[in-house]
């Protein structure tokens, strides 16, 4: 009934800017969608596209099965959450609540009865009489969702709300609206930067990047088989390591070199991956901060390092190693600025805090042979041959 | 632009139209209220320049009108009396930076002082030139102090003579932008960061130096913006202190050019000419406006 | 003032407060100085209004008859009633049509909406006296002289320039996020503009009363010309009539100079803060 489909939906401005290129997504009934990727990908256009805040260049939006190109935004039954909650200054906690309702003219009974029952479920009924001005950005927050819940919408709209807050209470409303998106089981989409909040919130997300959607699937599933270097990149804190390789053949078997070091490509991927190349092609190999390990000797797959810098977090170390016999590994093909690459030829190994490693050490490190991913130099698309 | 799906036709208006209708309506009011009161005038204006016209009829005459106000000596005196009027500008700037940099200092009751400073700015121009005008007459107060003084010698008429009269006007014209113009500075010395000039003291500067690098830079724009409304007003908004103080005389020694069209529409009946005065004014006033905006738009760029 | 500095300069952390005091005296001093001069007007128009008809003359005396008689000497009830009501009419007639449009040109563009709203905001330089002839001519074939109307008209012409000015420029600074808002809870722009810009628009409909006030309630130069009734005359027009016929008791004159200020001192008082704010509005954009 409430579900949402964007179908070839495209948006270019005035000065053939496409900020939306051809998205198909669709979002099912009670599902929370996230979109997300850095500033100018075109999540907030396609928000407010569904909105009706922004006109369609190109192809159908549709919201419970009908088709709402054209229809304007009050008749779409959708409510939105701004990023800076756009609450109304002159009126109070209740009227702002209500005040969607009492446009479309209900009675007041129910009006009060829902702005009541709404504030109950945001825990804002002592606060029912104040001016925005008088709350905390929490409770702003809090109030702007309140707006939205009181319409008993086809779908919510929520525009970053969490970025204006402050990092302690940032966790605390993930799970609120989390929680809250699950007892009322209406469909969301919900537009972040923070992929944090994408993994830890969306029952699906959709990574999107200039325009496009680059890969849209459950969290953990773009965590583990993301469909190209740039999903690789974003998603996870710190971002997955990703080397400049060499394809060779080394005694029949696929093999990579990283500067003077070669690594054997295990078995399980040669079916699952595409890796039949020219010799001495480059590809891009990935592999997560966490899959890297210390180890005495050689075994497995296993590289010479040398640490260049520690960065203890209290809960683990981040080790920056730099490959022994490598001046130009590190791949920065498909990134943009907005994520994290760095330029120097490191790894970063996540360690345990008890770890006593120092600059200047010569390191083995293990990957872990079940954690590689493995990417196309030019496209930056994955070589998995089908995603599971 | 367009919605692409062929099989949807917008029989609504979609929200962009709605917008654009809505603000065309909104503004319209507006439009059609300046438009048909002042910008319709203005053509009128230069039309009926060229004519002789006295109200009811009007019979063209072409550029000629034009060549002969220019040789008409009202027109010069008044465009003198401007002139010479412009010298209280800088009066009329400079006091209103004293006095706002005395407030800036917050001296006790400092807010008290500036409410004071300010309310003649609400009395009328009218009743400040009846009180101006008792100061200046000859049984009025200036020549009380001046007797008090026992200066007796140097009693003046100020405004029974062609050549003082101006100059009372000026100095009654500075007293009423003290007001406007102190307001505005002080403003400007408020968006002041206070540790820019901590800095410099730190640094060993003086008062002195403080303010000429930092705090006269710093007001350029509110000088700029008080110089142009000073300007605006001397060149427009003197004709209650006129009417009042000296009825444009003695002679045409306080007839500025906007008082000359008063005179010169209403008092002789002669509509064309006071148009003709009138766009002679409108163009002073531009010439100001379009150097306020050169000034502070270039500002804006560097 | 160099033996402060140098006292101020040899001792950095410690300020000689004796010297101290000594400055902000001066500059006590000087401030009220400034405030009696500043204040001179009124104390005139005190002193010479206390006096009756020939004390003035005389140059002394003390007397409340100048204010007694002073209703029958001007007809001073009835030009404040007249100044009130084409106040507050000029006024009404400036808002309503001013902060619509200073709304659409901030939030609702369309097309030519920039250019227009220079050419309105550039109206602002046009100078009465530079239309005046046409002007009158206009409102007089209209027959419109004579009582309020058009001089009305005339004032809202030409404070509607400023107050689109104002308006715009304050509903710039009013997140976009705000309108739309409303109009997804389902108001249309009209709806937004009654229910959600005009109750946020306070402080800036203040500001245009206050400034608009002081220059209606002031003028001079429309309530001669437009208004030709005598019975409807404005209380500055009735003062200047009076004045220049040099006929009148200078005490009742003062008395009525007076009674004019008050008003608007009144409203300048109450409504401080907004009418410094409008001055300067140019400036912060």
């Amino acid at each position: 009934m409430a579900e949402i489909t964007f179908s070839e939906i495209t948006k270019v401005f005035d000065g053939n800017v496409t900020a939306v290129d051809r998205l198909d997504l669709h979002v099912a009934e009670g599902e929370f969608m996230v979109l997300v990727g850095p500033s100018g990908c075109g999540k907030t256009t396609a928000l407010r596209m569904l909105a009706g805040l922004e006109e369609i260049s190109s192809g159908t939006l549709s919201i419970g099965g009908r088709v709402v190109n054209n229809v304007l935004p009050k008749d779409r039954d959708v409510a939105m959450v701004f990023q800076n909650y756009a609450l109304y200054p002159h009126m109070s906690v209740a009227q702002n609540m209500g005040f969607a309702l009492k446009v479309r003219k209900e009675p007041k009974v129910e009006i009060e009865r829902k702005v009541a029952e709404a504030a109950g479920i945001l825990r804002l009924s002592e606060y029912l009489d104040r001016r925005p001005k008088a709350l905390s950005g929490g409770q702003r927050q809090r109030v702007a969702m309140g707006r939205a819940i009181v319409r008993s919408p086809q779908a919510f709209l929520m525009d970053e709300p969490l970025s204006n807050l402050d990092a302690q209470l940032r966790v605390e409303m993930r799970l609120e609206i989390a929680r809250i998106q699950r007892l009322l089981g209406v469909a969301t989409v919900y537009v972040t930067h923070d992929q944090i909040e994408a993994m830890t919130m969306g029952d699906r997300v959709a990574v999107m990047r200039g325009g496009q959607l680059q890969q849209v699937a459950p969290p953990q599933q773009l965590y583990d088989f993301p469909a190209n270097e740039f999903v690789a990149g974003f998603m996870g804190s710190p971002p997955m390591n990703l080397l400049r390789a060499r394809a060779v053949i080394f005694e029949n078997r696929p093999a990579v070199t990283l500067g003077s070091q070669r690594v054997v490509v295990p078995d399980r991927y040669t079916a699952s991956h595409d890796l039949v190349r020219p010799d001495g092609d480059e590809l891009v190999l990935g592999i997560r901060p966490e899959d890297i390990e210390i180890v005495e000797g050689d075994g497995g797959l296993s590289l010479e390092t040398r640490v260049e810098r520690c960065e203890a977090l209290g809960s683990e170390i981040l080790v920056h190693l730099s490959l022994a016999g490598a001046s130009e590994t590190v791949s920065s093909l498909a990134y943009d600025a907005d994520v994290a690459v760095s330029r120097l030829p490191v790894l970063v190994a996540r360690v345990g805090p008890q770890s006593r490693v120092t600059v200047g050490d010569t390191l083995r490190v293990r990957l872990n042979d079940e954690r590689l991913h493995f990417f196309d130099a030019r496209s930056g698309v994955s070589l998995r041959r089908e995603t599971p | 632009m367009s919605i692409t799906t062929p099989s949807v036709r917008a029989r609504q208006l979609t929200l962009r139209h709605r917008r654009q209708l809505s603000g065309a309506l909104f503004a319209l009011p507006a439009v059609v209220l300046v438009t048909a009161l002042i910008a319709v005038p203005i053509g009128q204006a230069v039309y009926y320049s060229f004519t002789q016209w006295n109200g009811l009829t009007s019979t063209w005459i072409g550029p000629s009108t034009w060549t002969q106000a220019f040789h008409n000596p009202n027109l010069w005196t008044a465009l003198k009396n401007n002139a010479f009027l412009l010298l209280a500008v800088p009066f009329a700037l400079g006091l209103p930076l004293l006095i706002a940099l005395l407030l800036h200092q917050r001296v006790v009751g400092w807010r008290i002082f500036r409410s004071i400073y300010f309310l003649p700015t609400a009395i009328s121009w009218v009743v400040l030139g009846l009180v101006a005008e008792r100061f200046f007459a000859y049984e009025g107060t200036l020549n009380s102090i001046i007797h008090g003084l026992g200066l007796s010698r140097v009693t003046t008429n100020m405004l029974g003579y062609e050549s003082t009269a101006l100059s009372a006007l000026g100095i009654t014209f500075v007293f009423t932008m003290i007001g406007t113009n102190t307001m505005l500075f002080l403003t400007g010395l408020a968006t002041l960061d206070p540790s820019l000039e901590e800095a410099a003291r730190i640094d060993g500067a003086g008062p002195w130096r403080i303010f000429r690098y930092i705090t006269l830079p710093h007001l350029s724009r509110f000088i700029q913006l008080a110089f142009v409304m000073t300007v605006i007003a001397l060149f427009s908004a003197l004709f209650s202190l006129i009417f009042v103080m000296t009825g444009g005389g003695p002679g045409y020694a306080t007839t500025t050019v906007e008082f000359l069209i008063y005179q010169t529409g209403f008092a002789q009946g002669d509509f064309g000419t006071a148009a003709l005065y009138g766009l002679v004014l409108f163009v002073l006033t531009a010439i100001v406006g379009i150097v306020q905006l050169r000034l502070i738009g270039s500002d804006d760029r560097a | 003032m160099t033996e402060l500095e140098t006292l101020e300069r040899a001792t950095p952390t410690e300020r000689p407060s004796r010297s101290r005091l000594v400055r902000r005296g001066v500059l006590f001093a000087v401030m009220v100085g400034v405030a009696l001069v500043m204040l001179y007007p009124f104390w005139v128009m005190t002193v010479n209004s206390l006096k009756s008809q020939n004390q003035f003359l005389a140059g002394r005396g003390f007397s409340w008859s100048s204010w007694r008689t002073l209703t029958s000497t001007i007809p001073i009830v009835q030009e404040v009633i007249s100044s009130t009501i084409i106040c507050a009419v000029s006024i009404t007639l400036i808002l309503a049509v001013g902060l619509p449009a200073g709304f659409a040109f901030a939030k609702l563009r369309f097309r030519a909406s920039t250019a227009i709203f220079l050419a309105i905001v550039s109206a602002m330089m046009v100078p009465l006296q530079a239309i005046l002839m046409p002007e009158f001519v206009n409102i007089t074939r209209l027959g419109l002289t004579g009582g309020y109307t058009g001089a009305v008209l005339v004032y809202a012409a030409l404070g509607t320039p400023f107050s689109v000015f104002l308006f715009a420029t304050y509903f710039r600074g009013v997140p976009d996020e705000l309108i739309e808002a409303g109009i997804v809870d389902g108001l249309g722009y009209f709806g937004a503009l009654w229910r959600l810009v005009v109750p946020i628009a306070i402080p800036a409909i203040a500001t245009v009363t206050v400034l608009q006030f002081i220059q209606i309630w002031d003028d001079l130069l429309v309530g001669l010309l437009f208004i030709q009734n005598t019975s409807e005359r404005p209380i500055t027009v009735g003062l200047a009539v009076l004045a220049a016929g040099r006929t009148t008791s200078i005490p009742a004159l003062m008395a009525g100079s007076l009674v004019s200020a008050l008003p608007a001192m009144a409203v300048y008082l109450i409504f401080q803060r907004y009418l410094v704010k409008g001055l300067t509005m140019g400036i912060d954009r």
